[in-house]
């Protein structure tokens, strides 16, 4: 056997308790050198556990069973604090803050750097820089010299590549490290590891919650669930088919060329008309469109804004919403026409806009989940709690949170939740138009998949029209039929989706097809 | 950084301002025909701010002489007071908030610690006079009596144990808060999940405390430094009274008691303005140990 | 499938809701204390020559007398009664015009909120003890009550503001704004699960200011006469002769440390934090 194919990792039977909770339930599974293993599950499914102990931060209440082999090191109990005989590099995401917000992001990222390889700073700060130079894609250095809270995600997430290559790992742990990226910046970034990672050997291990990453990665797949491996395999035969149901369902949030929309034949009235509209702020200085936009969205359509961060797809949501001026044209909305009303009469418009967003904290995190679901009617209507309770219950019920008590503080649900508890909302208010904004964002791959359903059950039983912003055209994908996508602050490319994706004409389209759904099949 | 500098310069200058305004309209309320009605209060007021723009203060009515000259023999004690005071608030107090900012530590502590800060500051005074006159024998001026002097440079025994007092008195108040601001700040990092995940990036505890934690700590006692200089100059007020010491906090008790509103105000706006200046030296300099940068927005 | 949204209770937050049980259990104790005071006494307050003159601790005199012979335990109790009595409304002063005003202001027209928040921003600026020094000085000390309520003030405005301003400010406000929720009903919510899950703590760190305020103040010679002694006039009193006889000074002083400690405890405020 080649030294590229040795084993780097074996794990037998090995199994994580805490707190009397089984995390991790007699896990075996086997990794050689130069290979990818993707671990997929939710929060509760064992990962964390499997993370702790393979990068030697196990906390002193695990107990741990079953035996570890590193590289070419003795087999030993797992429960033994041991000296690695190869070098395990942990690589974090960015959803959780992983460096100190105070110091710039490449002076941190350095330190760690000259740890790994017991030198000084400066040496560690020029490893970074040959590292973060040898990958394909990346912002100027310059661009980690600031820090982190004004840095954007795929900066930090670059940074923090870099600096885990350059530590030359042989094993190279990613904690939902790509979590919080577009798709196009997750295969930008996907495809210079995997160079990486080619050339240098190392083996990966990537914990993921969702599928959007392991779509670009394509290693081996383990899925875990209450600490157990329920299925594995390659991930395009478990793409094609999946034996438990559980993995179906995961499967279920991957996108796929073919699952668009189909257009829409039922044509409703006009909700929202757009007549010449620079959507530019105020004494923007840029170039100014030729034309300005005009489009429609009738009653009960979607339509999809889709774009990288900064492309101007919500800025032109705020401008349509009257939340921000914009340098000329005109919004209809419910056929008023916005700039002649005043903020109060503004106000009262859009309480028939409801919000449902990627975002933790848009619900007021003090409220209990009935006042949550109450608020809409019980504001804009007056009325009391007994009146809205039999909608707030049915409610509740559609989107699966009925059975929790009432009086539950949001700030104590989980991110699924709040998502759910937004959707819940947005049913009691009986929205005319429904502005979601990366619904999906954070969500692992089942929690998706529900939120999809539940998206397109709102939109059946209330009937708002959608105007989704996102990244992602597979998200686009499953709720819009028409999509509108944008670069650089400008409209590129306009249209029924489902003609969209079979032949895009705008470069920029199609990289954000190909990133969402793979190459596109003509 | 310049940017807040410059806001947080305007923001003292603008409170530094309301402050003297405040203070002319009380020394108003003692020039003559004051208390006949609101014109009159606002010609006096602005006699006030007129004498205030030639640096001159006005004359006190207790002693007849100018406020400046009062100010100048008893301002000097309590500034001297505080500013020991200050010493044995970082003296005691950072050590107090490094020590027990958490964990079993802060358990033990914690009862002493509200016990101490739940005492009145008279209590505490009184509390130090009783141990140092039992257990060291220390003369000790509380009863009633002429107001004495104090050397805040003691050259002989009796001198440090007459200024050591009311100067630990004070630095314990200043203490209580340092060690609050201190343990505060630890508390934010304890919770930062940076701090877990620099440890698993490969970076040592030590590595993580000397360049992380400690900077942010510190930031947060310079943070507040208001605080601390409130708390102190809170302290002094009783404590000159308490060892019948004739500070400005005590000339301010007798000023309000004769009504000599030009000495009461002068002394408040010196207070205030120290207090305020102090936060914006404080800020500032927080900001420069650990400065966040612009935070995120949801656009 | 259904599935319990509440989390495992930190241990940090079981001591602090131990602790804030110990504050109110005390402040009820004292209350009870307070009530019966005149039924719990030997004699009535003020009562010369109940015993000897600065007799210590006794079996006959638990808490010893003073030098005019009051029972020390029968003038504590009545003591404690007339510091709690003129705390009382000042708390309410204080919790009106400092917490409750501080916020509603940040919700007033932004430039008249910025001037107000300057103004009382500079008179937080000030010690309260002097603030209160002050306008007993401008008033008269029948007032005293009224000033240390007022002198408590500012920095409770000071931080209801920040707080309410902070809310302002917060993503989901914004979402709100932004499906047409109006300012009233934010300023409803707010003081739904803001100000009214926060009353009774700030009715305690209030209590706690006024008590330290109003106690200073009497110790300093400042306060009305109430028709009996409160705590801080009785250790004044004590003043001249409590290094010979500890025990005059030290039961009103430890029964207003309590008192305080109890508000406190109460009102949940960290080792060494402001009141």
């Amino acid at each position: 056997m080649s030294d590229e194919r040795k084993p780097i990792l074996e794990l037998r039977e090995l199994s994580v308790t805490r707190g009397g909770v089984v995390e991790l339930d007699k896990l075996s599974c086997k990794l050689d050198r130069g290979e990818t293993l993707i671990v997929l599950g939710d929060d509760r499914s064992g990962k964390d556990a499997l993370l702790r102990l393979l990068g030697g931060f196990a906390e002193r209440t695990d107990a741990i069973g079953g035996t570890i082999k590193l590289g070419a090191g003795e087999e030993q109990a797992a429960s033994r604090k041991m000296r690695s005989p190869i070098r395990i590099v942990y690589l974090p995401g960015t959803e959780r803050p992983p460096l100190n917000p105070h110091a710039s992001t490449a002076s941190q990222l350095a330190r760690v750097v000259a740890r790994r390889h017991e030198a000084p700073r400066e040496s560690g700060r020029e490893e970074l820089r040959l590292a973060l130079e040898r990958l394909p894609g990346t912002p100027p250095f310059d661009a980690l010299d600031r820090k982190p809270g004004v840095s954007s995600a795929v900066v930090l997430t670059w940074g923090l590549l870099a600096a885990a290559l350059a530590q030359s790992p042989d094993l190279l742990i990613a904690d939902h490290a790509f979590a919080g990226l577009t798709p196009a910046e997750n295969k930008a970034v996907v495809a210079a590891l995997q160079a990486e990672q080619k050339r240098i050997g190392f083996a990966l291990l990537y914990a993921a919650r969702g599928l959007q990453t392991a779509a670009h990665i394509r290693g081996r797949v383990i899925v875990l669930r209450h600490g157990r491996v329920i299925e594995e395999g390659d991930f395009d035969k478990l793409a094609g088919g999946q034996s438990h149901a559980y993995t179906r369902t995961l499967f279920k949030a991957l996108a796929k060329p073919g699952d668009a929309l189909p257009a829409r034949t039922m044509r409703g009235e006009p909700l929202l008309q757009v007549h010449g509209l620079d959507f530019r702020p105020p004494g923007d200085k840029g170039p100014k469109p030729r034309d300005g936009l005009t489009f429609e969205l009738r009653r009960g359509a979607a339509l999809a804004l889709i774009g990288e961060e900064g492309s101007g797809r919500r800025t032109l949501m705020r401008a349509l919403l009257g939340l921000e001026p914009f340098t000329s044209g005109r919004v209809v909305l419910d056929q008023v026409d916005m700039s002649i009303l005043s903020a109060a009469m503004t106000a009262r418009l859009r309480r028939r806009i409801a919000f449902i967003t990627g975002q933790d904290d848009a619900l007021d995190p003090r409220m209990s989940l009935w006042d949550t679901v109450d608020e809409p009617l019980r504001a804009h209507l007056g009325l009391s709690r007994d009146m809205v309770a039999g909608h707030r219950d049915t409610a509740l019920k559609r989107v699966g949170l009925a059975s929790y008590d009432g009086a539950t503080v949001v700030a104590t649900l989980s991110r699924f939740d709040k998502r759910r508890l937004q959707v819940a909302r947005a049913i009691v208010s009986a929205p005319f138009l429904a502005v979601i904004d990366e619904p999906l964002r954070g969500l692992d791959a089942f929690a998706q998949s529900i939120m999809k359903e539940l998206l397109d059950d709102l939109r059946k039983q209330e009937g708002p029209a959608f105007l989704i912003v996102t990244a992602d055209v597979g998200v686009a994908q499953a709720l819009a039929e028409d999509a509108m996508f944008f670069k650089d602050g400008k409209v590129v490319e306009r249209g029924a989706l489902r003609e969209i994706l079979k032949n895009p004409r705008d470069e920029e389209t199609r990289h954000l097809i190909e990133a969402a759904l793979g190459e596109i099949l003509l | 950084m310049l940017h807040f500098a410059l806001r947080e310069a305007a923001r003292l200058a603008l409170g530094l301002l309301g402050a003297l305004l405040l203070a002319a309209a009380l020394a108003a309320l003692g020039a003559p025909h004051a208390g006949r009605g609101f014109m009159p209060f606002m010609i006096g007021w602005g006699s006030v701010l007129g004498s205030l723009a030639q640096a001159d203060l006005g004359r006190s009515a207790m002693s007849g002489g100018s406020v400046w000259h009062e100010l100048g023999a008893h301002l000097p004690l309590t500034l001297g007071l505080v500013g020991e005071g200050f010493l044995i608030a970082l003296i005691v107090g950072i050590p107090i908030g490094f020590l027990f900012g958490a964990g079993p530590a802060r358990r033990a502590a914690s009862p002493l610690v509200q016990v101490i800060s739940a005492a009145p500051i008279f209590v505490a005074a009184l509390a130090l006079a009783y141990l140092a006159f039992h257990l060291l024998h220390w003369p000790v001026p509380v009863g009633a009596g002429e107001k004495s002097g104090l050397q805040l440079v003691p050259h002989t025994m009796a001198e440090l144990q007459a200024a050591l007092l009311p100067v630990l008195a004070i630095g314990l108040a200043g203490a209580a808060a340092a060690q609050l601001a201190l343990r505060r700040g630890a508390a934010d990092t304890l919770r930062q999940p940076w701090r877990v995940q620099l440890r698993r990036m490969g970076l040592t505890s030590w590595d993580v405390e000397r360049a992380y934690v400690v900077p942010a700590v510190l930031a947060a006692l310079l943070a507040s430094l208001g605080e601390v200089v409130l708390a102190l100059l809170s302290a002094a007020a009783v404590t000159e009274w308490v060892f019948r010491y004739a500070g400005a906090a005590d000339l301010f008790v007798k000023s309000v008691a004769l009504r000599d509103w030009s000495i009461a105000a002068a002394i408040l706006f010196v207070f205030a303005s120290l207090t305020m200046t102090a936060h914006f030296v404080g800020v500032c300099l927080a900001r420069l140990l650990a400065d966040p940068g612009a935070p995120a927005s949801w656009r | 499938m259904a599935m319990t949204a509440t989390a495992q209770p930190q241990p940090n937050a079981v001591l602090d809701t131990i602790l804030r049980a110990v504050g109110w259990i005390g402040l009820a104790s004292i209350a009870v204390a307070v009530s019966l005071s005149d039924f719990l006494a030997s004699v009535p307050a003020d009562t010369a020559n109940a015993g000897p003159l600065l007799a210590p601790p006794s079996e006959m005199f638990r808490l010893g007398t003073d030098i005019l012979g009051r029972d020390m335990l029968s003038e504590t109790l009545h003591g404690l009664s007339a510091t709690v009595r003129a705390a009382l409304p000042a708390m309410l002063v204080a919790l009106i015009a400092g917490a409750l005003f501080g916020f509603v202001a940040a919700r007033l027209p932004r430039v008249l909120a910025f001037s107000l928040r300057g103004v009382i921003g500079i008179l937080s600026a000030v010690p309260s003890l002097l603030l209160a020094i002050l306008m007993i000085g401008l008033t008269s000390r029948g007032w005293s009550g009224l000033a240390a309520g007022l002198a408590a003030a500012p920095l409770a405005f000071v931080r209801a503001f920040e707080r309410a301003e902070a809310q302002e400010r917060t993503s989901h406000s914004e979402y709100a704004r932004a499906a047409g929720i109006s300012a009233m009903t934010l300023l409803r919510r707010d003081l739904v699960y803001e100000f009214t899950q926060t009353i009774l703590s700030g009715a305690a760190r209030s209590l706690a200011a006024v008590t330290i305020i109003l106690s200073t103040v009497s110790f300093l010679g400042f306060a009305a006469e109430p028709p009996h002694r409160d705590l801080g006039l009785m250790i004044a009193a004590a003043k001249g002769y409590f290094l010979d006889a500890w025990w005059t000074a030290a039961f009103p002083a430890l029964a207003l440390t309590l008192l305080i400690l109890f508000a406190r405890l109460a009102a949940g405020l960290g080792e060494g934090e402001r009141a």
